[in-house]
């Protein structure tokens, strides 16, 4: 194998995939759906949805780079959409993804895809089943969803497939299994039909790829022809037959990925692999860590879209445990990050699973990752600490180490489980806020909820506890109505595909059926908003009622003016103690908001009756929720940032990172099952080792074994995800000011919640929130 | 009763073993001028903030899942006997609760030995070996600090001596011998030292305060510290790196 050659060309092909600036793929694919629907009459929405999916695999245009060695692209399921990267966003004007139909704005017309073409395909669009159901759930809570008490979506993506069992026996041997099926009833038939639809749609997929490139062959010579010879052989066998051998293999797995994306297109964000190097090592034979490593970069490069890489929240783990806690590190978690660390990509996210056995040369190797400028840097997951938690809410002891992480952080168990884990949002600020001015949006001065409890301010704050919580229970359950209709809604857009990944031949029911379960483990999830800012604010009214009673009113004016004139009451609210400095009483606090908040969640259910997941994790919507938020006791100004996941809110704890620690340890991990977010900007200048693998073993001692495996706090759960970045503001803001000098390639890549970009892609609001979010003073040692 | 307090966190392996609480005290009796910390030089600096040492304590214990790899408590400065009621009166409690204790001084107080028996790690400076030296520079003598350098060291505790090296204030050829010497003095199982090149880290905050910052050509060769190691060594003096 000439490793040096295909290592280049996997540069090359990135370098192709940047430069392209449209994507009109799933344009094309909805086109070619619209144009064979006729020939679905009598068809079930299921065995529809398979055809349909045969014939773009039949019809949609196809290429291969003279740069790949595998075939397969990801560039006909993803519009240019995703806000966070997309130079147009403000913070002012996002209004979530709640318009299927949006993504037709995202597409210019040119000579070949007319203006005519797409407004053609965006009116059939918003006529189907699934956009009218949605249309509908977005009526019904407007009033709520319009300022972000909560939110809901409709979720796509956000799932792990088990890819193995496609890989090591192939479609054929899947396609022999759902026919000797007996279904019980018609529903079951007709997803087991559509099934096989789909699965031919893979075939199709392979086979007309093949004869590309075999037609390449025909004028190629030298190492290009061995290696159009050796694609030819591989797909002529994988994914209809078991791969033999890595490259089969990681071919097998992009046709798959492929197929299940356009599946869903446009935009199924966060579709994760899971653990990459437990799904290729059985393959890798004789193959070396360096052979491996070139190969697997061209996969790193299929995660790659367009310009700015929009297929976002992608994402690949390495590392972890069995049950028994021994580690499952091989030779392909090590070839992987040499692929990822050398490419430097801004897709697909890395994450790593730590447990008290993983090896020290892991955390050598991850050196280079955390201490060099500019490279990305993985997400660190604790299994001794998620096994626990994931076991208490049901997930049975074998399954445990194939959970992976869905997009972004969200824990869920590989091919077994559907978690609708975007499916709502909670925005404690928002709710907090009503609660004080009893109703009136301090925002736009409209009323959300009825009137209740006192009218006098000062009653109120006397009883803010019991008000915030009796409000919190209301919206919570108008908000579970809600992401159940949109559940109902995306249920109308069924993915056989996908479902053969996820448990559908087993049960016999598509994945995202809300009559009938379809996976093994089924939930919704809740994204919680707000948390250290409403806990800060409990504790901030406290001390006001105790130390000056006599300015509860104040406080009233002060908020509704958003602390014009109340310098005074501001600077003492914000002295008040803060959530992240270990001060007792405002970490309990904070405990005691997730404790009773993820109860409250997880009283709601689903249509299958599954308990929603509460997740406190804010990916960047914090920047986006707070917009709608007032000021509040804590000190925080109306529309400045709520905190992050559950992060202390930037620049209120500042005693470092031991205290931040000892503050973390307190919240309930246990309670946290739909996953959290928490983010140390960690400063370089805080590790002195003089090697990157030396760092590495520093940032072990210093940061994760504290915050995962401390052991003297055995006997609770401990936190158990956390992402970094090891860099300062100032190193930030010169990046920006001289991209030519810091980042000549155009690429700086940091983390954002749970996913890299590239720093230099990002809106001018992402990139002040993530420099304001370093926050160093939370997070390094003492120095004098 | 309370400390001045002029900046709290952890620190891990550095001021003490494992990972530690680390208090720095406010006040100081000695007036280095390559000083990281002059905004912490008075006693009553503004930059401190005053905690009553019950609080102290009570953080100090509420850490104990922090001190790790054989961590605890470490009272620096400034200099810790700047303050030594309150000083000893931390040191005694958590010493009672069973937390590590360790102490960074310039050990230059008379109260300094007060502190001892509640120490279980004790970091000191020693700038120079020529009292005259050291007085012109930093305006203390080291009569008291080598008295309580015996008196430490015969009462069975082991000091870990740190020498900030400062280029033309005491590392040259001719100053290692002086160091040597005076080592030599002292029973060699009872000590360690550590080698501390200048830095510069504080400069700016003595702009900031509107100080002039009067060090200049005082960095240190990698030469002059391979020097002063090798004679030491030689002389059967154990060096370390922390």
């Amino acid at each position: 194998m000439n490793t040096e050659r295909i290592i280049t060309m996997a540069k090359d092909l990135f370098r192709e995939e940047r430069a392209l600036m449209r994507l009109d793929g799933w344009f094309l694919s909805k086109e070619i759906r619209m144009k064979h629907e006729g020939e679905t009459v009598g068809m079930s929405e299921s065995e529809a949805a398979g055809w349909l999916l045969k014939k773009v695999a039949e019809e949609l245009p196809l290429s291969v780079s003279d740069n790949a060695i595998f075939v397969g692209t990801q560039r006909d399921a993803f519009a240019r959409s995703y806000a966070l990267i997309n130079p147009s966003f403000k913070v002012e004007s996002f209004a979530g993804y709640c318009d299927p139909t949006a993504v037709f704005g995202d597409i210019e017309p040119n000579e070949e895809i007319t203006a005519e073409r797409i407004r053609l395909v965006k009116a059939h669009d918003a006529e189907t089943p699934y956009c009218r159901a949605l249309a509908d759930t977005y009526a019904a809570c407007e009033d709520h969803t319009g300022e972000v008490a909560y939110f809901i979506e409709q979720v796509t993506g956000h799932v792990i497939p088990d890819v193995r069992p496609l890989l090591k026996f192939g479609s054929s041997h899947l396609l022999v299994e759902i026919r000797a099926k007996s279904p019980e009833n018609d529903k079951q038939k007709q997803t087991y039909t559509a099934m096989c639809y789909a699965l031919e749609a893979l075939e199709i997929f392979a086979s007309r790829y093949l004869a590309i490139v075999n037609g390449m062959k025909a004028s190629a010579e030298g190492e290009r022809l061995c290696e159009l010879e050796r694609l030819s052989s591989a797909l002529s066998r994988v994914p209809r037959e078991g791969a033999r051998d890595l490259f089969e293999a990681i071919q097998s797995f992009m046709l798959i990925w492929q197929v299940m994306c356009i599946e869903q297109a446009p935009n199924p964000f966060a579709f994760s692999v899971g653990n990459a190097d437990r799904i290729f090592e059985p393959y890798r034979g004789d193959v070396t860590r360096e052979e491996a490593s070139a190969l697997l970069r061209h996969l790193l490069v299929f995660f790659n879209v367009g310009d700015r890489s929009w297929a976002i929240s992608q994402n690949l783990i390495i590392g972890g445990r069995d049950v028994d806690g021994n580690d499952l590190t091989n030779e392909t978690s090590y070839a992987l990050l040499d692929a990822y660390y050398d490419m430097n990509l801004p897709q697909p996210i890395l994450s790593v699973k730590l447990h008290k056995n993983t090896p020290e040369k892991l955390y050598r190797e991850l050196g280079r990752f955390l201490f060099s400028a500019g490279v990305l840097t993985p997400s660190f997951f604790n299994d001794d600490a998620l096994f626990e938690v994931l076991e208490k809410s049901g997930i049975e002891t074998c399954d445990l180490p194939d959970y992976s992480v869905a997009g972004c952080q969200e824990p869920l168990i590989m091919g077994e489980d559907n978690a609708n884990t975007t499916n709502s949002w909670l925005n404690l600020g928002k709710i907090l806020e009503l609660t004080l001015t009893n109703g009136v949006s301090a925002i736009t001065g409209k009323r959300i909820i009825p009137p209740s409890g006192p009218e006098d301010f000062t009653e109120r704050l006397k009883n803010i506890r019991p008000l915030f919580y009796a409000n919190l229970r209301y919206f919570v359950s108008e908000m579970a109505k809600a992401a159940n209709g949109a559940a109902y809604a995306v249920s109308r857009l069924p993915v056989p595909f996908l479902s053969c990944m996820m448990g559908g031949i087993e049960y016999g029911y598509d994945m995202r059926d809300t009559e009938n379960q379809g996976t093994k483990y089924n939930g919704s999830g809740c994204l919680i908003h707000g948390l250290s800012a409403v806990s800060d604010s409990f504790i901030a009214i406290d001390a006001l009622l105790e130390e000056r009673p006599q300015d509860a009113e104040k406080l009233r004016t002060a908020l509704l003016g958003n602390f014009e004139g109340e310098e005074e009451l501001l600077a003492f609210l914000k002295a008040c103690p803060k959530f992240g400095n270990n001060h007792p009483a405002a970490d309990d606090e904070a405990a005691a908001l997730a404790n009773e908040t993820a109860d409250i969640v997880r009283e709601e259910k689903n249509s299958l009756g599954n308990p929603f997941r509460p997740d406190f994790s804010t990916p960047s919507t914090h920047l986006l929720y707070d917009y709608w938020v007032g000021a509040l006791p804590n000190g925080r100004a109306a529309r400045e940032m709520l905190n992050y996941g559950t992060d202390p809110l930037a620049g209120d704890a500042h005693d470092g990172l031991g205290m931040r620690t000892l503050s973390a340890f307190r919240l309930p991990y246990e309670k946290m099952c739909g996953g959290y977010a928490s983010h140390f900007g960690v400063d370089p200048n805080y590790f002195r080792a003089d090697s990157l693998e030396g760092k590495g073993i520093e940032f072990r001692d210093k940061v994760m074994k504290p915050l995962f495996f401390n052991p003297y706090n055995e006997g609770k759960i401990s936190p158990f995800y956390l992402y970094v970045n090891v860099t300062t503001p100032d190193i930030l803001r010169k990046v920006l000011a001289n991209p030519k000098k810091y980042a000549p390639g155009g690429v700086y890549i940091m983390r954002i919640h749970g996913t890299f970009v590239n720093f230099l892609d990002l809106s001018s609001a992402i990139q002040q929130d993530i420099i304001k979010r370093l926050n160093l003073k939370s997070t390094t040692g003492v120095s004098c | 009763m309370t400390l001045r307090i002029l900046q709290k966190g952890f620190n891990y392996m550095q001021d003490g073993p494992g990972n530690r609480l680390i208090y720095h005290l406010c006040g100081c009796n000695m007036h280095c001028p390559w000083c990281s910390n002059p905004e912490g030089m008075a006693t009553d600096s503004a930059a401190g903030k005053a905690y009553e040492v019950s609080d102290l304590a009570a953080e100090a214990k509420s850490c104990l899942p922090m001190f790790f790899d054989g961590g605890g408590v470490t009272l620096t400065g400034g200099e810790v006997c700047m303050q030594p009621d309150g000083a000893l009166a931390l040191l005694r409690e958590l010493h009672e609760a069973g937390i590590s204790c360790a102490i960074e001084s310039n050990a230059s107080s008379p109260r300094f030995p007060e502190l001892l028996p509640y120490v279980d790690h004790i970091m000191v400076d020693f700038k120079h070996y020529d009292s005259d030296r050291l007085r012109r520079v930093t305006g203390i003598g080291n009569e008291q600090i080598k008295r309580n350098f015996t008196a430490a060291i015969k009462g069975g505790h082991y000091l870990h001596i740190r020498i900030p090296l400062i280029g033309h204030f005491n590392a040259s050829e001719d100053e290692i011998a002086g160091f040597t010497a005076y080592f030599s003095s002292l029973d060699r199982s009872r000590f360690d030292v550590e080698l501390l090149p200048y830095h510069a880290y504080g400069k700016d905050k003595w702009a900031k305060l509107g100080l002039p910052y009067r060090v200049t050509r005082a960095e240190v060769s990698e030469e002059i510290q391979a020097a002063f190691t090798a004679a030491f060594s030689a002389a059967g003096i154990k060096t370390v790196k922390t």
